[in-house]
């Protein structure tokens, strides 16, 4: 048998006294509540020490309207003496109770209606919801009668008996340690050494608390962080950059011609705003329309100043990208950057307008596409990706261009992200002498494949308890 | 992007291979298999691939890439003695025109399919939408040169394609689906361009519709091609597409003289690129003849001039070779991405996070030891939310969208702490006490600057809790402030106090004004913080 509590073992002890006893008078002994006294004698009762007999008892009582007719009658008793043997309905009518009461007479067969005269029957006995009026336990078939009028009311009584059981005896017989328990050791017993004659709460140790949720930072973000560490561990600087950019930046900086269909309204948040053009935009409108000093042959047509100044939330990181190369045109860089970027797309569960872009460039002497793929296999096998392929692409702004897939159970290849070497369009203007590898990739992306969501939208108008029950670890076996 | 329907029989007859071997390979010519089906492969190519958007175009791609057939095809011209004229009140209107004769055409169901789907992936790719360029084909055979391409009064009548009856150009932009669709692209003008013949047949009216009388159909034998516009250089490259697509499939060009000018071309253009620069942009071994080889394996034609230079005729359907990097990009899909010998380079470098984001680490940091819950609410919001709803003023400096995609988003946040409430709306049925904080990007002006929030929701929640809360951030950041009465509305009067930085008002804290809490549909107390964090020293210009 689990061991007693103190309170269970001082109720076993008043109960070898009295044998049998209400809750009630259990409490004054023990000087506590009938409630806890039920409550340990629950406990008692399932270890088989004692017995809990509950009795519900029910009363009736008259309700304030009930009250009212005990003295007075029922209203089709007040109003049946209040006219000889027969009245006109509209005289009746003047009678304050005749809207109740005439129902009930009918019904009770007191009186018959005949061409607007109420005639009484001549019948008309005490019934037993009137001797209930005056006495509601007096009768049971009358009192439900009152209750269903409204006129009385029913109550529950639950009552108690406590008794103890020959186990009971026993155990008490054989002694009880009856040392008051301690919950928690002060610092005197802990000094003195005490505690060890103490009486000391046990605990149910399987009984598991209520839980406590850490502060932590969330899933998404630690994510992000993640990839943050593994460029950081690579040797990339990091970059951050305004929200708010120029169509200049945004766009023309990256070759990309001004009729793109990228740039159109309806795929980019433009604002009202403008920026002026930065030093040497010159060269820019050269690349444009005609290719500049390089082999390239540009777009051609007229490259318009005014378009390049519109202000725009930017629709990619690249374009600090290509700002960081200008203020550092000499190699070796390494950057990278997270940023949150803007598209003018619907909410639905694969598209949110804004998301985040992880993007990084290596400009130096002689690097070249085949170390282009092997940043994209270091950084997708320090995430997690073992097996990566490559497949032709197409961007605006590199050449060559190439498009990474990644191997994931269940799902075969995956295509993430894009990559390629900036075109020599987008970084001569800035005086940049070598090729510049760039890659990017739709974080988002990798929070669905990594995470299992079903749902981008979870990311941003998190549900609490995902965050709560997102452990910060993966500590177990898979 | 462009979807090319690719009929395997029709593809089978120009490539001369198996449907298999070229499903397995498509791909990486750069192309993306959509769908494959009974009779045909839906495939989607580049939007800088315009020769690809065809059957023909892809069958030739295919021929170089499986080692069939190398180098570059010849396209001979002969003059057609055909002539246009074009009127030069197209000038503001849309003043380019280009056009070729082709002949001897063999049309099944596939090809005139295969056509039509190259010309309006050309539409779409190089045309803008019709815009830039649009394109019309005719059976020649119907009508009678010399063509005049003029600006015809809006009233002229003719029989638009697929109908029977004649309509004028006004009721076209009205009550044909194609007129209704790019009425947009002619309405303002006074007049409409519109292509006739020498007894005033009318052949088109670009670019919304062609007439019926010149439809092309299985029995058609030859072709004028027209392509209107307002780009030279786009409308050349459309008719550049369509007759290499026509003549690799067996038909003969001949060139059209327009205002005098015999065109197209079809001549391919020539450029000398390095060697070794391109051995050193894909980072791989390369002799002058294996540069060679790859690059006809791409169907350009390549002869070696020394170890160090390649003469390459680049057709005159890759409008996408801008550059020389744009060839040896071609050059590396000939070798193969996979054979390349993928490695890191050798310079060290050191990396290094940027401070804003060390700060905003370290105040996560900070409010996740206090208990809070990170949130990453959407940065794109609305009045309501941001400032009605908070019972405040709307900030001056607030950045509205110029065309937002829905009531919920037309404005850049100013403040975290109303999205931060919005998430308490959305977490209203989970189990309280809630305790959130969100960091991240606000907006002012043009400015981009940082901002953090705290909300704290439960029964017990007040002034104290968050001014603990509050004084643990900023002493943890170590940052000495002062505190003063808040006059925010969004907090109720006597339960809300400013933090105050060197005598700048830098945030806020107190407990939510209950009609706030109901604007957001709460129901428990919440006290919330907002700190600025611009007040962070040491804090980088961005």
């Amino acid at each position: 048998m689990a061991e007693l509590t103190y309170n269970e073992k001082r109720l076993m002890v008043v109960l070898n006294t009295i044998k049998e006893a209400t809750p009630d008078i259990i409490a004054g002994e023990l000087n506590t509540t009938a409630a806890a006294v039920v409550q340990f004698a629950h406990l008692c009762a399932d270890k088989g020490i004692a017995t809990l007999d509950r009795t519900v008892t029910v009363s009736y009582s008259l309700s304030t309207e009930g009250e009212q007719y005990a003295t007075l009658g029922l209203p089709e008793r007040q109003v049946y003496a209040s006219f000889q043997n027969e009245i006109s309905m509209k005289d009746m009518q003047a009678h304050p109770l005749a809207r109740i009461a005439i129902g009930w007479m009918k019904k009770k067969g007191w009186v018959i209606i005949e061409k607007g005269l109420v005639k009484k029957t001549g019948d008309a006995p005490e019934g037993a919801d009137e001797v209930a009026l005056r006495d509601p336990d007096a009768n049971r078939e009358g009192v439900l009668e009152l209750v269903k009028r409204g006129l009385a009311e029913e109550a529950e009584t639950t009552t108690y008996l406590i008794a103890i059981t020959e186990t009971g005896k026993a155990l008490v017989k054989a002694g009880l340690d009856l040392r008051e328990e301690v919950g928690t050791l002060t610092r005197e017993q802990i000094l003195s050494g005490d505690w060890k004659d103490l009486n000391l709460r046990r605990y149910s140790v399987d009984k598991l608390p209520k839980r406590i949720i850490p502060g932590k930072i969330h899933p998404y973000q630690r994510l992000i962080n993640e990839m943050r560490n593994v460029l950081l561990e690579m040797g990339f600087i990091e970059m951050y950059g305004d929200v708010v950019q120029s169509s200049f930046w945004n766009f023309d900086a990256l070759f990309q011609p001004q009729d793109h269909p990228a740039r159109e309204m309806q795929d980019t948040f433009y604002l009202d705003s403008t920026t002026p053009l930065p030093e040497n935009w010159e060269a820019v409108r050269d690349i444009h329309e005609h290719g500049g000093t390089t082999s390239s042959v540009g777009w051609g047509g007229i490259w318009d100043p005014a378009k390049a100044k519109t202000n725009v939330l930017r629709t990619h990181t690249t374009g600090l990208s290509i700002q960081y190369l200008k203020d550092h045109p000499y190699e070796p860089v390494k950057a990278f950057c997270i940023g949150r970027v803007y598209r003018r797309e619907a909410i639905d569960p694969t598209h949110t307008p804004e998301f985040e872009q992880l993007e990084g460039i290596v400009m130096d002497k002689d690097v070249s596409f085949r170390h282009l793929m092997g940043f994209l296999k270091e950084f997708y096998g320090r995430m997690g990706f073992e097996n990566v392929r490559f497949r032709p692409a197409y961007f605006p702004y590199t050449e060559p261009s190439v498009e990474p897939e990644v191997f994931v159970d269940g799902l075969g290849w995956v295509e993430l992200g894009g990559a390629g070497i900036f075109r020599e369009e987008v970084t001569d203007p800035w005086g940049v002498k070598y090729p510049v590898l760039a890659w990017g990739l739709g974080v988002s992306r990798v929070a669905m494949l990594k995470m299992g969501l079903r749902d981008l939208r979870q990311l941003y108008r998190s549900d609490v308890d995902w965050i709560r029950d997102t452990p910060m670890m993966q500590g177990g076996k898979d | 992007m462009p979807i090319i329907k690719l009929p395997y029989e029709y593809l089978e007859t120009l490539t001369g291979t198996d449907r298999e071997t070229i499903i397995d390979r498509v791909p990486m010519i750069g192309a993306d298999i959509e769908r494959i089906e009974e009779d045909h492969i839906d495939v989607e190519f580049f939007p800088d691939r315009p020769d690809l958007f065809s059957t023909e175009g892809v069958a030739r791609a295919m021929q170089g890439f499986l080692g069939l057939k190398s180098g570059i095809n010849e396209y001979p011209i002969t003059p057609s003695g055909i002539s246009f004229r074009v009127d030069p009140g197209l000038a503001e209107i849309r003043p380019f025109l280009g056009s070729a004769v082709i002949r001897n055409v063999s049309l099944n169901e596939e090809a005139i399919e295969s056509l039509m789907g190259l010309q309006e992936a050309l539409h779409w790719a190089v045309g803008r939408g019709r815009g830039k360029v649009a394109i019309g084909v005719h059976d020649l055979d119907t009508v009678t040169p010399p063509f005049y391409y003029q600006a015809a009064p809006r009233d002229r009548a003719f029989v638009p394609l697929d109908f029977a009856e004649e309509m004028t150009m006004e009721e076209i932009l009205e009550h044909h689906p194609k007129g209704v669709n790019f009425a947009h692209l002619v309405r303002d003008y006074e007049r409409f361009p519109l292509i006739t013949d020498a007894e005033d047949n009318v052949l088109s009216f670009p670019p919304i519709i062609n007439g019926e009388r010149t439809k092309v159909t299985t029995e058609t034998k030859n072709i004028l091609l027209d392509c209107t516009g307002t780009d030279m250089k786009a409308v050349m490259t459309a008719v550049n597409n369509i007759c290499t697509a026509l003549a690799d499939a067996g038909a003969t060009i001949e060139s059209v003289e327009v205002d005098g000018t015999p065109m197209p071309s079809l001549s391919p253009s020539i450029r000398m690129v390095s060697v070794d620069e391109c051995r050193r942009l894909l980072g791989i071994p390369l002799t002058a003849e294996e540069m060679v080889a790859h690059l006809r394996t791409m169907r350009f034609g390549a002869v070696a001039d020394g170890e160090e230079k390649v003469r390459v005729t680049v057709p005159c359907y890759r409008s996408d070779i801008m550059h020389d990097w744009d060839i040896f990009e071609d050059v590396a899909i000939s070798y193969g991405f996979e054979n390349f010998d993928a490695a890191l380079p050798e310079s060290f470098t050191t990396g290094k996070p940027h401070p804003v984001m060390v700060m905003m680490d370290g105040v996560r940091e900070i409010l996740a030891g206090l208990g809070f819950l990170e949130m990453m609410p959407f940065t794109l919001t609305n009045v309501r939310v941001l400032y009605t709803a908070m019972q405040r003023e709307i900030n001056p400096g607030l950045l509205r969208l110029q065309r937002p995609i829905s009531e919920e988003q037309t404005v850049m946040r100013t403040d975290i702490l109303p999205m931060l409430v919005e998430t308490l709306q959305i977490n209203h049925h989970r189990e309280l006490p809630q305790r959130l904080f969100a960091i991240g990007d606000c907006v002012e002006g043009e400015d981009t600057f940082q901002k953090v929030a705290t909300v704290s929701i439960h029964t017990e929640a007040d002034f104290s809790e968050i001014y603990a809360c509050a004084d643990a951030l900023m002493r943890e950041m170590h940052i000495a402030y002062e505190i003063e009465e808040s006059a925010d509305p969004a907090f109720i009067p006597g339960r809300r106090a400013d933090i105050i930085v060197d005598g700048k008002k830098t945030g806020v804290f107190g407990e939510l004004n209950p009609d706030v809490i109901r604007a957001f549909e709460l129901d428990a107390p919440v006290c919330a913080m907002e700190i600025d964090l611009r007040c962070v020293q040491g804090r980088p210009c961005l």
